[in-house]
């Protein structure tokens, strides 16, 4: 619904020769056309859409941007004559999007602006480099003003004071324009000329190594692909070299021949500067899960390897014990990382102690890819090996509710039973009194903390909810974890 | 060639089989233990530890956690503690404050989740292979896909990567006598009651030190000198962990000190 009605938002070419236009009511167009054939507008799914083909796009140039919702811009500085010149590069483009279906305008010239306006208000698709006076003029001085990408009323405005071509706005003095329709008017017109420069905002940042290999042929099979992986790896790993640095973080990106692009991205816990670890990382991906495989469809006619993360490598240890070490420790980074890539980083971790009372919350876990965790807190120093540990083993998600049966409301149990067991407490220490952060303003009601030890030696941390009497007439007893 | 063959018969015959295997370095627990281990735990091989009971689950994990200590204390590496995924949810996640009063160090741990017992066997394998960590621990639940051939392929990676696999079998109790695999030695742990510290207030003592009723149910065992010693199965040996100086307790001063001292013990009479 659009203004109280059910308006006509995009036609295609059969529509448009009808003499329809957007913006018409469905119910007009219906009674001029009765067999016009209407679908739902969908700018979610055509957003989607749009992003998939900037992603297709990303095999001409890493620059590209989403331009605002039926555009696409890319930065092809340096890259046409890889394409053979500017008009090859259009042609391949235009052949590609129009196997896929989909009818493009495209646009080529110095400056985004410019090629913007090509391509949505020009028969001409190239705008020759250096282009000015004359031959500027020529070519922009007849457009619209709507080519400069001003807003409708704005250019509403325009209309209604005469301006309506490019050309009557360049050829008059700047001044009076500024001050009755604002600088931006002129913003646009010098960014037309390249005289300003509108800086492009990328989907992605381009990677600082990446290696890419084209096939004059779709490539369908896995082995095809895994050998490719692994000769893109060695290019990679030259680059790299150069510059003595290592990859953390590796995206590999397969382009089908019908447009789908898919990413496969992986990180490595220490700096790597080996093809075949880095190839080994994605192979452990890609026979891991089921989502992972690759789906060639119809084939794969380029694969891209991009470092994304690169780190300087740590400088090589000469002293024997030392090499040692660092061996043991890049053995076991490389095992993290074929272990994180196989079952997931989630399920691979370090903990730290964190300085916090709630048993909960006294210690953290980070994935292992991201190397050493920084200790965030020495843990209150509660836990140090002692007579008896003061933390057990294993440590309950939720605390399991127990029965309890104790002389006196406040006292620690004499026996209880968890898990339809009934257990003797034989010994018993406690109680350790763990309140919520009061700070934190949670209602959380306090903790009474027992380590109970039964007839047969079994050692349980059973603990009271709520101080009696004052913040509960009847306390629930859990149990929180088991001791070793 | 003849020549040859009888050559070799004769060093067979002066100095026992060539073995394929030459044993690594063996690993000390206490006296007791190690006499009945024939000189300690071998730092190569596939240990598994099972629970007497159902709810032994705690002891048998504490027992095997001693172990890990033990052998991380030997190594400067890493620590592994692999888990089923659905053994952490029956019996609760392993708890990083609780590991350090231990005994273990939580810096050098890594924890690894399998979502199931075949990730989980294929997970420590390729860590024990690797070379990488001091100690591979694995916690099984479900033990249908375990079998020889696994267990083989378990020792066989330890082996090559000298480190020791220790595998908790959560789920196999009453059943130490009956399972086989080709594990070097097993456990069968059941909680045992701790030397109680006297209580200020109330009758009833203070837990102390962990302590674990322990009775070897399989070993391959061969004494430091070779010779093949007896296995009492049915001896039960008691042990207490101290966890600050990553210890089993010696027999004979596993009585509480202060009950040593009213004694009038050796201990507590011995200068300095």
């Amino acid at each position: 619904m659009i203004r109280n009605a059910r308006r006509l938002v995009c036609l295609d070419a059969n529509a448009a020769r009808l003499g329809l236009s957007a913006g018409l009511t469905l119910a007009d167009a219906r009674a001029r056309h009765p067999a016009l054939v209407a679908c739902e507008a969908d700018p979610a799914a055509e957003a989607k859409l749009l992003e998939r083909l900037a992603d297709a796009c990303a095999r001409y140039t890493p620059l590209v941007a989403l331009d605002s919702a039926d555009g696409l811009m890319l930065d092809v500085s340096g890259v046409a004559h890889l394409f053979g010149g500017e008009a090859g590069l259009l042609a391949e483009i235009e052949a590609r999007f129009e196997r896929q279906g989909f009818g493009i305008a495209l646009g080529l010239a110095d400056s985004p602006r410019a090629a913007w306006a090509l391509a949505r208000y020009s028969n001409r698709r190239i705008a020759p480099a250096g282009l000015a006076g004359k031959a500027f003029a020529k070519l922009f001085h007849e457009m619209p003003v709507a080519a400069l990408g001003l807003e409708e009323a704005d250019a509403a405005d325009m209309a209604r004071a005469g301006l309506r071509r490019i050309g009557d706005l360049a050829m008059r003095p700047r001044a009076p324009i500024a001050a009755r329709f604002g600088v931006e008017v002129l913003a646009r017109l010098d960014a037309l000329n390249g005289l300003e420069r509108d800086a492009i905002s990328p989907r992605f940042a381009a990677p600082d190594f990446c290696a890419e290999r084209r096939f004059a042929s779709p490539i369908a099979h896995v082995d095809a692909v895994m050998a490719t992986l692994a000769r893109l790896a060695d290019d990679l790993v030259v680059l790299l070299e150069r510059q003595a640095k290592g990859a953390r973080l590796v995206e590999l990106m397969l382009y089908r021949v019908d447009g789908d692009v898919r990413r496969i991205r992986v990180g490595a816990g220490r700096p790597l500067n080996e093809a075949r670890a880095i190839a080994r990382l994605f192979v452990e991906r890609l026979a891991g899960g089921a989502e992972d495989e690759i789906d060639a469809g119809f084939g794969v006619d380029l694969m891209r390897l991009s470092c994304l993360v690169a780190e300087p490598l740590e400088p090589s240890q000469r002293e024997w014990e030392r090499a040692f070490e660092a061996e043991r420790a890049a053995k076991l980074a490389d095992l993290l990382d074929r272990l994180s890539a196989r079952l997931g980083p989630s399920r691979v971790t370090r903990q730290t102690l964190v300085d916090a009372h709630i048993p909960e919350q006294a210690v953290a876990a980070a994935p292992a890819v991201r190397g050493e965790m920084r200790a965030r807190g020495e843990g209150l120093g509660l836990y140090l090996p002692a007579e008896a540990p003061s933390r057990p083993l294993r440590l309950f998600e939720r605390p399991e509710p127990i029965e309890t049966l104790a002389e006196i409301p406040d006292g620690p149990p004499l026996r209880f039973r968890w898990r339809r067991v009934l257990h003797e407490v034989a010994a018993i220490e406690g109680p350790e009194r763990i309140a919520a952060p009061w700070w934190r303003r949670l209602d959380a009601p306090t903790r009474d903390y027992f380590r109970a030890e039964d007839a047969s030696g079994r050692r349980y941390w059973l603990y009271r909810e709520g101080l009696y009497g004052r913040e509960t007439q009847r306390a629930k007893w859990f149990l929180h974890g088991v001791f070793g | 060639m003849a020549r040859l063959r009888r050559a070799v018969e004769e060093i067979e015959a002066r100095s026992g089989p060539a073995e394929t295997h030459a044993p690594g370095a063996r690993l000390s627990l206490n006296r007791t233990l190690d006499r009945a281990l024939g000189g300690g735990l071998s730092g190569d091989a596939l240990h598994e530890i099972v629970p007497a009971t159902p709810g032994d689950g705690g002891a048998a994990m504490g027992f095997a956690l001693a172990l890990a200590a033990r052998f991380m204390a030997e190594h400067s590496a890493a620590g592994l503690l692999m888990a089923e995924d659905f053994a952490a949810r029956d019996m609760g996640a392993l708890y990083g404050p609780g590991l350090v009063a231990h005994g273990l160090e939580l810096g050098r741990l890594v924890f690894v989740r399998a979502p199931d017992a075949t990730a989980l066997f294929q997970a420590m394998e390729e860590a024990l292979k690797s070379g990488a960590p001091a100690v591979v621990v694995g916690e099984v639940w479900r033990l249908q896909k375990y079998d020889l051939a696994v267990s083989r392929r378990l020792l066989l990676a330890a082996r090559s990567g000298r480190a020791p696999a220790l595998l908790v079998q959560a789920s196999a109790y009453r059943a130490a006598d009956r399972i086989s695999s080709a594990a070097e030695t097993r456990f069968e742990i059941s909680a045992a009651p701790s030397a109680h510290l006297p209580s200020a207030g109330s009758e009833r003592g203070l837990p102390g030190r962990p302590a674990f009723a322990a009775r070897l149910v399989k070993a391959r065992l061969t004494s430091a000198r070779g010779s093949p010693i007896g296995l009492d199965a049915t001896r039960v040996i008691r042990l207490t962990w101290r966890s600050e100086d990553k210890q089993f307790d010696e027999p004979s001063i596993s009585l509480p000190l202060v009950a040593a001292s009213a004694y009038g013990s050796r201990a507590a009479r011995a200068p300095g």
